[in-house]
């Protein structure tokens, strides 16, 4: 009489598109789906969070229909542009535009400020923000637009309370003439931008100290033999991304040893948005996908790394049709992820996908999204030191990034369909069928949740009996003495429970799905027992 | 209320833990589920085989037609001696799948025109061979000449197994009773039934189990549904086939 015989997952490894099915199974903790789930740096797969309107109950649109083109958090509150606006809030509820026009040098106070005429951003499209920190109560801000149509716009608050209380700084700044760059960034003391539609290889840098005024000492351009389409200031270097090729500028405060030297010549990035600093490292958009450029003790010395293998599928779709997606990204410190959003202009905010990158001890790990349209997304520290994230999107909406457990889409929320999906475990032994008998999965709730599973049998071919979905016993959230609420947890229920699932079938492959489509609070997947039977050879 | 296939099927499916049939799959079934669809009918059809007389196979109920002669009846025309045992039959495909050829009876009972005193007797089975040697060519000879034929005494069994012939050649109309089983018709529809009562459905069940365990390489479970379908087929032939009270008659005499 056969014999029952085990087989142990643990979940790890993230979504893997890239393997084939035979190397899937030396790696049987890899996903071959996971979207809306994320890499936990604690060891399995954890559902994401949802979002939820910035404001709550009250939460206002800053202009309206118009989609949300960037966000940046700054001082006790958030910057917004939309439209040809740009508007900063305390609390989602009310919207103060701040792109006015003859602000007075000394700062005006709010009355004043609010009856300036409006600085138009005409043509105003995805925004880049420069942060100077600088020696005044918030720091200053730079926007920039892709446009290439308005000159950065310069901004400054101080005061504290309502902002009835406080003074208001606010002016275009003219890097040269009628150039307008589309990237900007602040690097040891000086603003540099560069993108202009006219002169698009070349970088302009202000004076020192001196980030409003680009014909002031220690200011200056250089022009470049590629097309600048991103900046990004790296410990002391400034990594200028062009299109084709990759350069840093050295010594920007020595004007004779100033210079700009090569990286690379053979990559280049796709979009400025694409480009964040985690970990140490800079992570960007390349046509071969999401690289890093891993500075290394040795001054000069630069490494250059892939860390999206896994996912070479997804991201070649992405390079494939980059001019007409929306990109946009955050790393979020706390879990240490990286989140590229990209999505068509226009299209339904539900099938809006995006990336999440999450470094683990083994490198990056990934995962996808889909549902969360994010045209423009930030995450910093307001003046209190508490990190905030939110993103906005096509339809005008700002939202609390990563809280809740739902999605809203055209502002009405949605519930979340988050999927988990192994790969095609051959237990060993290919050529045995094998008739699976019960699964256990371990799940640590946050909450009430009831995944469905889902087995498939032989890659899911149509020609083998495949069993209809088996909705889980639901997983109760335990209650923990000291923490939980009457009613909302059950005592005596596991942190990590295993919830067992007889199961019918069998097949020389089978794999398992995992998925949930409400409104519940997040759960971990953190790894399955298979009890099978091996049958015959047939 | 009988099996049907689908739940016969979902039995064995179930045994072996595998995906069930449901009244929407059972027709698109596949795999393993086909398999089993297979092994159940080839389990039925070992059943049969097992004994032809079975009566839930039986063509009609045996004495609907008072009195009772047997459950199938043919008229014969006069001077005619091959008869179809089932006219509406156009092969052996559709035949009946056994008939009692040491039960056949002759009678002017029911035949129109008929009355009392009425003909009957019992039509002894003959070989084909020893009417060949025996009486053929008196009987072709009178057929051919004086027509006077007969009351038939003899019923012989035609090579082909579709027909039967009388001996004499009859020369009126007379009822020829016999008993015949029909041939059992392979499970389809997922509503099908069994013919048989729900009492012996485990005898299908464990010809099935040993088929399936056979395919999952499980000799050793193969073995254990063979010996239960041997012990249950045992019990189904005695209920079913032996059910006559069993006497012991003692003729022997005594002189005192």
């Amino acid at each position: 009489m056969p014999q029952s015989l085990p087989f142990g997952v643990s979940c790890k490894g993230g979504l893997n598109t890239n393997l084939n099915q035979f190397e899937m199974l030396s790696n049987p903790g890899l996903a071959t789906k996971l979207e809306n789930f994320e890499v936990d740096s604690d060891g399995g797969y954890r559902r994401i969070n949802g979002f939820e309107p910035f404001g709550g109950g009250d939460a206002a649109r800053p202009n309206s229909t118009n989609a949300i083109l960037g966000l940046f958090v700054y001082a006790d509150g958030l910057i917004a542009c939309s439209g040809t606006n740009i508007y900063f809030t305390l609390e989602g509820e009310t919207w103060l535009q701040i792109n006015r026009a003859s602000v007075a040098g000394g700062g005006d106070d709010y009355s004043a400020f609010t009856g300036r005429s409006a600085l138009a951003r005409t043509n105003q499209n995805q925004c880049n923000f420069a942060f100077y920190e600088g020696d005044t109560q918030y720091g200053e801000l730079l926007i920039t637009d892709e446009a290439s149509a308005t000159k950065p716009f310069y901004f400054k608050m101080t005061g504290t309370g309502a902002l009835g209380n406080r003074t208001y700084f606010a002016k275009e700044v003219t890097v040269s003439g009628t150039v307008y760059p589309i990237v900007g960034v602040i690097h040891d003391k000086h603003y540099v931008v560069s993108g202009d539609s006219n002169n698009p290889n070349t970088i302009y840098y202000s004076g020192t100290n001196d980030i409003d005024d680009f014909t002031s000492t220690g200011s200056g351009n250089i022009k470049l033999d590629d097309k600048v389409i991103g900046l990004k200031s790296f410990r002391d270097d400034l990594i200028i991304f062009c299109k084709n090729s990759i350069y840093k500028l050295v010594n920007i405060n020595t004007s004779s040893t100033i210079a700009v030297v090569p990286v690379t010549k053979n990559v280049g990035c796709l979009d400025n948005h694409s480009i964040q600093e985690i970990a140490g490292d800079l992570v960007f958009l390349s046509p071969d996908g999401v690289r890093t450029i891993a500075g290394t003790a040795r001054i000069g010395d630069v490494e250059l790394g892939t860390v999206s293998r896994q996912i070479v599928s997804i991201t070649e779709t992405i390079a494939n049709g980059i001019d007409s997606y929306v990109v946009a990204t955050v790393v979020l410190r706390q879990k240490s992820q990286y989140r590229l959003f990209y999505t068509i202009s226009g299209a339904g905010s539900s099938q809006a996908k995006g990336l999440i990158g999450s470094i683990t001890s083994q490198g990056f790990q990934w995962s996808e999204t889909k549902g969360i349209q994010a045209t423009a997304i930030t995450s910093g520290f307001n003046s209190n030191g508490i990190e905030k994230t939110y993103h906005g999107d096509d339809d005008g909406y700002v939202y609390i990034h990563n809280s809740g457990s739902v999605f809203y889409h055209e502002g009405a929320a949605a519930s979340m369909r988050a999927t988990y999906e192994t790969p095609n475990y051959d237990f060993g032994d290919f050529g045995t069928r094998k008739n699976i008998n019960y699964v256990k999965i371990s799940i640590t709730p946050e909450g009430t949740s009831q995944p469905v599973l889902r087995v498939r049998y032989n890659y899911a071919d149509t020609d083998f009996p495949q069993p209809d979905d088996y909705t889980l016993l639901s997983v109760p959230l335990p209650a923990i003495f000291g923490e939980s609420l009457f009613g909302t947890g059950v005592f005596g229920a596991s942190n990590d429970p295993m919830v067992r699932q007889a199961v019918q079938g069998g097949g020389h492959t089978t794999n398992f799905r995992l998925r949930t489509e409400d409104s519940n609070p997040p759960y971990s997947i953190n790894g399955m027992y298979i009890d099978y039977t091996p049958s015959n050879r047939r | 209320m009988a099996t049907t296939y689908q739940q016969l099927c979902n039995e064995i499916l179930r045994e072996v833990n595998e995906v069930e049939l449901t009244s929407a799959t059972f027709a698109s079934s596949v795999g393993i589920q086909t398999h089993v669809k297979d092994i159940v009918n080839r389990a039925y059809l070992d059943i049969v085989n097992e004994e032809p007389q079975w009566p839930f196979l039986s063509t009609a109920e045996s004495g609907a037609t008072d009195p009772m002669y047997g459950n199938t009846y043919i008229e014969t025309v006069a001077g005619t001696r091959w008869y179809e045992l089932k006219p509406a039959s156009s092969s052996i495909l559709g035949d009946y799948g056994y008939i009692d050829w040491d039960n056949f009876y002759l009678t002017t009972v029911g035949v129109s025109g008929e009355s009392a005193p009425y003909t009957a007797r019992n039509l002894r089975h003959t070989t084909i061979e020893e009417w060949k040697d025996y009486f053929r060519i008196s009987e072709n000879l009178d057929d051919a000449d004086s027509q006077s034929y007969g009351v038939p005494g003899r019923v012989v069994r035609s090579p082909d197994a579709r027909n039967f012939g009388l001996s004499p050649i009859p020369d009126q109309v007379y009822r020829i009773w016999f008993f015949a089983f029909n041939q059992p018709t392979k499970l389809d529809l997922y509503a099908d039934t069994v013919v048989f009562p729900d009492l012996y459905v485990p005898v299908l069940i464990s010809k099935a189990r040993y088929y399936i365990h056979q395919f999952n390489d499980n000799a050793q479970g193969s073995a254990f549904a063979l010996e239960d379908y041997k012990r249950n087929l045992k019990n189904m032939k005695l209920h079913l086939m032996e059910p006559d009270p069993g006497y012991f008659k003692d003729d022997r005499i005594i002189f005192v």
